[in-house]
């Protein structure tokens, strides 16, 4: 077998992957959504010496820049943890075709570099390269940091497939990560300068990419050791099968008969990798207000303040909600024949969503540091996420009927389960409504009449929690075959 | 004798094919009823009818008394396992066991004994194995299924191939089970199968579906194996 028949795979692959089989309108959105970040990576890339020029004139920009690094490298392993995979399942078929087993494994190496997750720093080291060209760095010198660079960058993506085999691994680099964070916020020590001279060595010594190059090469031989060693169907092509972890949710029972399906969903989402994916995006979502709270000019912009607020405690309920009922879609005839009524399962949906903005708002508490009106507003946005979002989102979720396979990573942009033009205008209200509803009274009366609006909105959710129920029941009533027969499609 | 499953008029087309088409059908309460038919005769389409999975095209299903199609009613005293999309793949055996048991108001107890009396049937693998349900063998999956059709004494049991997948023991293990179940008259059971001879073996009556109709109707006697395989062979 050829390279070239390897690629020819490979192509079909691309071609006929499910992204190319969705609508028109869901390929403009998802290209516009690609469009975005590259020209985010892009610009910033070419903006950031100059950003760093102006805020900090008595330094060198570059140095600043290489002493940042460090938490570029830590953040994307922690990224590519959750969202990137090996592609080990598809050598499967390989195994009995005459093929030999390096060249398999070569190719399968090989191939995770076109990786979106390593074709994004290149679309911001490089414009910053051709900065530092045009700002006067010695062009060879530049050529051997980029190279250094990129070289990471593969080191980063081979050192993950290591550490995806081994969760400690990973929670140490995380916590390396927070750790440096820290330590460097509360002023007790700083670990950037020390690697930032290593990183500003590439361009400085030069010799020093060997370091690096090793790196990459080394890792990548480690890769292949590990998968040449575990080749076989009861090895590394074999999904990952996960220990059996117990734990004593007989606390929920104090919900009644809806803790039930809480208990279920609790398991369903820490032993399943989607769910678990999705859990730390939300987690992510915590820290989306300090963009906006951190900045002065956004204090004068209320009506930005409202949209990042929905965010910060929204986080679960956005991510995990839209996906509400493909979350059970694997095993959704036993749910419609099993002796549960329809609302007593959508009431139990909409509690684990509740439970998750309360989480989230509890974890929201350190943004007093920013002042309480700031907790204030928070608050205000959390009790719109638990009395209004959440049957916007339940509501939502009768228009979807896309499988989700539950064990399987989302890949970015390849990948586009759970997610079409309906749930994207449905996702609207979610994120304008609490703008409307804070804006006209904002604007008729009194800035704390659009938060106490925000609140009441919320509140009155909750007050018709029946009357809400009861309709979306309906809609999913009347949506059920479709979503069983949707569901039921061999993805 | 009382009926509980009646078919009225019953079809299911999807554009030009008709896939199922029943004018009546009637069964009684505490029968052990086989259907079988080829490929594509329209047996899990039946069952999906039955258990408003899809939604007929004209006619009705009633179980109990209730249309199902228009009352979730029947869902208290029906259960059914029709294929691995009846199972929740992140659960161990017992988790499954008492999920369906906490549905079904049975106390882990009585779960438990449940389970008890299912002790060969079950090889040791399924039981305190620290395994999730998705990691379990084919066979193994079919065993937990059809196991948790049991919890919470229900009256209509709906079973797709329930011996498809089962290793030979089993499937002697499952025949007795079904039985005994039969015996006690209170449960009525359905069962479709490839298998003519454990059809013949455990229901007292069998319906031979050929492309949605009902081309055969026969109380089981010591013809009736003959009597099928003589109407497959043609």
């Amino acid at each position: 077998m050829t390279i070239a028949q390897f690629f020819s795979l490979e192509w079909k692959q691309f071609k006929r992957s499910s992204f190319f089989e969705k609508g028109l309108a869901i390929k403009i959105i998802m290209i516009l959504v690609a469009l975005y970040f590259a020209s985010i990576a892009i610009l910033t890339g070419g903006g950031v010496f100059f950003i760093l020029k102006k805020v900090i004139p008595d330094e060198d920009p570059f140095l600043v820049i290489n002493n940042y690094l460090l938490y570029w490298v830590l953040g994307d392993l922690a990224l590519r943890f959750f969202m990137q995979q090996l592609p080990v399942i598809n050598i499967k078929p390989m195994l009995l075709l005459p093929i030999k087993r390096n060249s398999v494994i070569q190719f399968l190496l090989l191939k995770t570099s076109f990786s979106f997750f390593n074709i994004l720093p290149l679309l911001f080291f490089i414009p910053l390269s051709i900065v530092l060209l045009t700002q006067g760095y010695y062009p060879l010198m530049v050529l051997l940091w980029f190279i250094s660079i990129v070289a990471i960058g593969f080191s980063i993506n081979y050192l993950n497939f290591i550490l995806n085999k081994n969760n400690t691994a990973f929670y140490v680099v995380l916590a390396i990560f927070i750790a440096t964070m820290a330590l460097q916020y509360f002023g007790i020590f700083d670990l950037t300068p020390h690697t930032g001279v290593l990183f500003y060595s590439f361009y400085s010594l030069g010799y020093t990419m060997l370091i690096p190059l090793l790196l990459v090469a080394l890792l990548f031989k480690v890769n292949y050791r590990l998968l040449r060693k575990n080749f076989y169907i009861d090895g590394a092509v074999q999904s990952k099968k996960q220990a059996y972890t117990h734990y004593n949710l007989e606390f929920l029972n104090r919900f009644g008969t809806l803790s039930t399906f809480l208990k279920n969903d609790i398991k369903m989402i820490t032993r399943n990798a989607r769910p678990r994916q999705v859990l730390f995006m939300s987690f992510i979502f915590l820290f989306y207000g300090l963009i906006f709270f951190t900045q002065d000019s956004y204090r004068e912009m209320p009506a930005v303040l409202v949209f990042a607020l929905v965010f910060v405690t929204g986080g679960f309920l956005l991510t995990f909600g839209q996906l509400v009922p493909s979350w059970d879609s694997e095993y959704y005839k036993l749910m419609m024949s099993q002796n549960i009524s329809y609302k007593k399962y959508l009431e139990s949906k909409w509690l684990l969503m509740a439970l998750g903005c309360a989480v989230s708002f509890i974890l929201s508490t350190p943004y007093i540091y920013f002042g309480w009106d700031i907790f204030v507003m928070i608050a205000a946005g959390a009790s719109f996420n638990i009395g209004l979002n959440s049957f916007i989102t339940l509501f939502g979720g009768a228009l979807n009927r896309v499988p989700v396979e539950l064990n399987q990573k989302a890949k970015a942009f390849s990948n586009t389960q759970g997610f079409n033009p309906t749930q994207f205008l449905i996702g609207l209200p979610k994120i304008f409504g609490p703008i409307v509803i804070f804006y006209l009274p904002y604007t008729l009366i009194h800035f704390n009449a659009g938060l106490i609006a925000l609140a009441m909105s919320g509140v009155l959710g909750i007050v018709f929690k029946s009357h809400f129920l009861n309709f979306i029941e309906k809609v999913y009533q009347n949506n059920k075959y479709k979503t069983i027969s949707a569901f039921s499609e061999k993805k | 004798m009382e009926t509980i499953i009646q078919v009225q008029n019953l079809s299911k087309s999807y554009t030009t094919d008709k896939v199922l088409d029943i004018e009546n059908l009637d069964i009684p309460k505490g029968q052990s009823f086989g259907l079988v038919g080829n490929n594509g005769a329209g047996k899990t389409t039946f069952f999906s009818l039955l258990l408003d999975l899809i939604q007929p095209s004209s006619g009705q299903i009633q179980n109990k008394g209730v249309v199902v199609s228009e009352s979730e009613d029947w869902k208290p005293f029906t259960t059914s396992f029709i294929d691995e999309s009846f199972l929740i793949g992140y659960l161990t055996a017992e988790e499954y066991f008492y999920f369906i048991g906490e549905l079904r108001h049975t106390s882990k107890a009585e779960v438990d004994k449940l389970l008890a009396e299912f002790e060969d049937f079950f090889h040791g693998e399924i039981l305190n194995q620290k395994k999730y349900l998705r990691d379990l063998s084919k066979g193994n999956q079919k065993k937990v299924g059809i196991v948790a059709t049991l919890i919470g004494s229900p009256e209509v049991v709906i079973l797709d191939e329930p011996f498809a997948n089962l290793d030979p023991t089993t499937q002697i293990r499952l025949k007795s089970i079904i039985k005994d179940l039969s015996a006690q008259k209170h449960i009525t059971m359905l069962i479709s199968s490839h298998d003519l001879m454990h059809v013949t073996d455990v229901c007292e009556r069998v319906v031979v579906l050929d492309k949605g109709q009902i081309v055969k109707d026969i109380f089981t006697s010591e013809a009736t194996l003959k009597e099928l395989e003589e109407y497959f062979g043609r």
